[in-house]
């Protein structure tokens, strides 16, 4: 322990983004959630959504967007694939993380799952937000080794500033988790792509519309830390 | 003990929390499963485990001493106690590890010896393992579970406290260490025993290695770090088999070993837990001959017994075999996991005769047993307790001193018919209790 291979750094890196990405588009779901019940056209609610986050809109109903986009294991973009890619880059870290902090991530996937088919999935769903919460406390408490935390919450608020970027979010709140990611990032030794952080500091710093900037800065971000 | 058994669900719930896993392939795609976990422990007393562990003690001791014989002088073989036949057309015997000599002497680090009760309560050594036995991870875990759900149960009596074993393993490893890092070196996540090769290293702090991770240069092994800081290992508790261990040595298409880590090995500066080769000394042929090893390196009456076991290869054995097929159990040297294993009893008139011709063509690859009776342990089944077969799996360890872990793995078949307990074929597990008076 303590010593953190070419590999594992990029399992924390995911692991960290993959977590972020469930929490995240979860919490931005109870919003779309709740617009298809007052919208007529809930199409329209969740073929914006796609196209925000660039993912094909393979949906025919709102109620097939809830079933597929969230519970579908084929699909891609589900939240439950996700969080089993949380799982996969989180159970060859165990060593590093501990039983404790690896087990919240098999109680969020193992909650996503019992949540299908359920009367009110987004009760259910609450405990998946409490388990990412938990572990993330969990993280701080446990992973001894700050460089792994340092590491996991990089990927952690790459993927933040991402979904905010995609997702609209406002400007105020994409600084902060800019502020926060560049912080990590610093603290790690992953390889740093000084144009790329300069050229998206400049677009925070000036404040652009993310709404007509945003393919840009997000392709900035992409290119700013290279793991592997 | 009610109380115990009272939060089975719920022991059984933290254990699927903790992903207390084991992995199976079936129709070629990876699924992992809970292995099922029933809390009534088997319990081993005082004066039962003392003997015990004197006699897995020896035939560790033993099996060690033949090792380092076989990979050198050959005495037991000059001697004919045991057939050359049975050494070199083994495929444990691997000629790449002739005249190594592992740091300490030690080949076999870890041994899970596999026992089985019988009705009149004397122990039999079924088999033995000496390459990468696994499963002492889930009654490490699962008792520390136990203890949450029952404390007054443990309070009350007296069971001899077993989660040391990532204690004892650091130790084992420790003691040969060559000078470095300690790291266990598994195949990766979707090897069957991964749960056990993470929650081993996270217990012992050792670091977790995969393939891609090790490299050699200069003929020592290192762990490739992120930082570009590499470091020296000192000791590797391979998770993977030999074949694959070294493509430079062994199968050359393997892509999960490391190159030329037998080179560094060979030079003494990293050791290998367990060392390559030991294939010999647990293939199911030579198992015959262990009682002998005892009595030929040791000079001592073996105190366990090996169950009744015939070889065809010996003419007299195998007319034996052929006259009684019926009533014994055949295995396959070849096979492991449970696998390879046929009880006379079940075969047909004509598969019967099938397998005859078999033992008479291939004598080498078959031995037979007496089946022993076991006795039965209780499992609760919908809430009522039923009788089935159960095994136990001891883990002697081999450092400066050999020890005997005071617990095990018990597993048990599920099937009432069944005498197959391993987890690949359904099979769950117990707690092993072993009582300090």
């Amino acid at each position: 322990m303590g010593i953190i291979s070419i590999e594992k750094a990029n399992n924390l890196y995911w692991l960290g983004r993959y977590t972020e990405r469930v929490f995240t588009t979860l919490r931005k779901f109870y919003r779309i959630f709740d617009s298809m019940i007052d919208f007529d056209d809930a199409e329209m609610v969740y073929s914006e959504y796609c196209q925000r986050l660039s993912i094909p809109n393979i949906y025919t109903s709102g109620q097939q967007f809830v079933d597929c986009y969230i519970f579908d294991p084929k699909n891609p973009d589900s939240l439950y694939h996700n969080m089993e890619r949380a799982y996969d880059n989180a159970i060859v870290l165990r060593d590093e993380l501990s039983s404790n902090v690896v087990s919240y991530i098999q109680l969020a996937l193992d909650a996503i799952a019992s949540a299908k088919g359920t009367a009110a999935p987004l009760f259910q769903l609450q405990q998946v937000v409490d388990y990412l919460f938990a572990f993330w406390g969990c993280v701080d408490d446990y992973v001894e080794n700050e460089e792994c935390r340092n590491i996991m919450k990089t990927g952690k608020y790459a993927e933040r500033i991402d979904l905010y970027i995609r997702l609209q979010y406002h400007t105020k709140d994409i600084e902060k988790e800019f502020t926060k990611f560049v912080n990590r990032m610093k603290k790690t030794n992953m390889h740093c792509n000084l144009d790329k952080l300069a050229e998206l500091t400049e677009i925070i710093n000036t404040k652009k519309e993310f709404n007509t900037e945003y393919q840009e800065a997000l392709n900035c971000l992409q290119g700013i830390v290279e793991v592997v | 003990m009610q109380n115990l058994v009272d939060h089975t669900v719920e022991i059984n719930k933290l254990l699927a929390r903790y992903g207390v896993k084991f992995g199976i392939y079936k129709n070629q795609e990876f699924h992992e499963q809970l292995f099922p976990f029933d809390a009534i422990p088997r319990v081993i007393t005082h004066e039962e485990y003392s003997e015990l562990e004197k006699g897995l003690i020896q035939r560790v001791d033993a099996l060690n001493a033949f090792l380092k014989d076989i990979y050198s002088e050959k005495k037991i073989v000059k001697d004919n106690v045991v057939p050359e036949d049975f050494i070199f057309a083994s495929s444990g015997y691997l000629p790449q590890c002739e005249g190594i000599i592992p740091p300490k002497g030690i080949y076999s680090h870890i041994s899970g010896i596999d026992l089985v009760q019988a009705k009149d309560k004397s122990w039999y050594i079924l088999e033995d393992n000496l390459r990468i036995p696994s499963g002492a991870s889930y009654p490490l875990i699962a008792r520390e579970l136990c203890r949450r759900a029952a404390p007054g149960t443990f309070k009350e009596n007296n069971v001899v406290d077993n989660r040391n074993y990532h204690k004892l393993l650091k130790e084992t490893m420790d003691y040969v260490n060559c000078g470095g890092i300690s790291v266990i070196m598994t195949p990766g996540r979707y090897n069957a025993a991964y749960f056990e090769h993470s929650y081993l290293a996270e217990r012992s702090g050792c670091v977790l290695a995969m393939y891609n991770d090790l490299f050699v240069e200069k003929n020592q092994l290192f762990y490739r770090d992120y930082k570009g800081e590499n470091k020296k290992v000192g000791v590797i508790y391979r998770r993977i088999s030999d074949e694959f261990l070294d493509p430079m040595s062994f199968n050359s298409e393997s892509v999960i070993g490391v190159p030329n880590l037998m080179d560094v090995y060979r030079a003494g500066n990293v050791a290998i837990v367990n060392a390559p080769g030991n294939g010999i000394a647990d293939d199911k042929g030579i198992y015959y001959f262990v009682p002998k090893m005892i009595k030929y390196y040791l000079n001592e009456e073996p105190i366990l017994k090996n169950a009744p076991t015939y070889l065809p290869f010996y003419e007299e054995d195998r007319k034996y075999v052929l006259d009684n097929l019926e009533k014994l159990v055949i295995k396959d040297v070849a096979e492991a996991g449970g696998y390879g294993v046929v009880f006379g009893s079940d075969l047909s008139k004509e598969k019967l005769e099938d397998m005859k011709q078999l033992i008479i063509n291939e004598s080498r690859r078959f031995i037979a047993q007496e089946v022993i009776d076991f006795l039965d342990l209780d499992i609760m089944e919908n809430g009522e307790p039923v009788p089935r077969k159960a095994d136990l799996r001891a883990f002697v360890l081999s450092g400066k001193e050999t020890k005997v872990w005071a617990s095990g793995l018990t597993r048990f078949s599920r099937n009432p018919d069944s005498f197959v307990v391993n987890s690949s074929q359904g099979g769950g597990f117990k707690d092993t209790w072993v009582l300090s008076r």
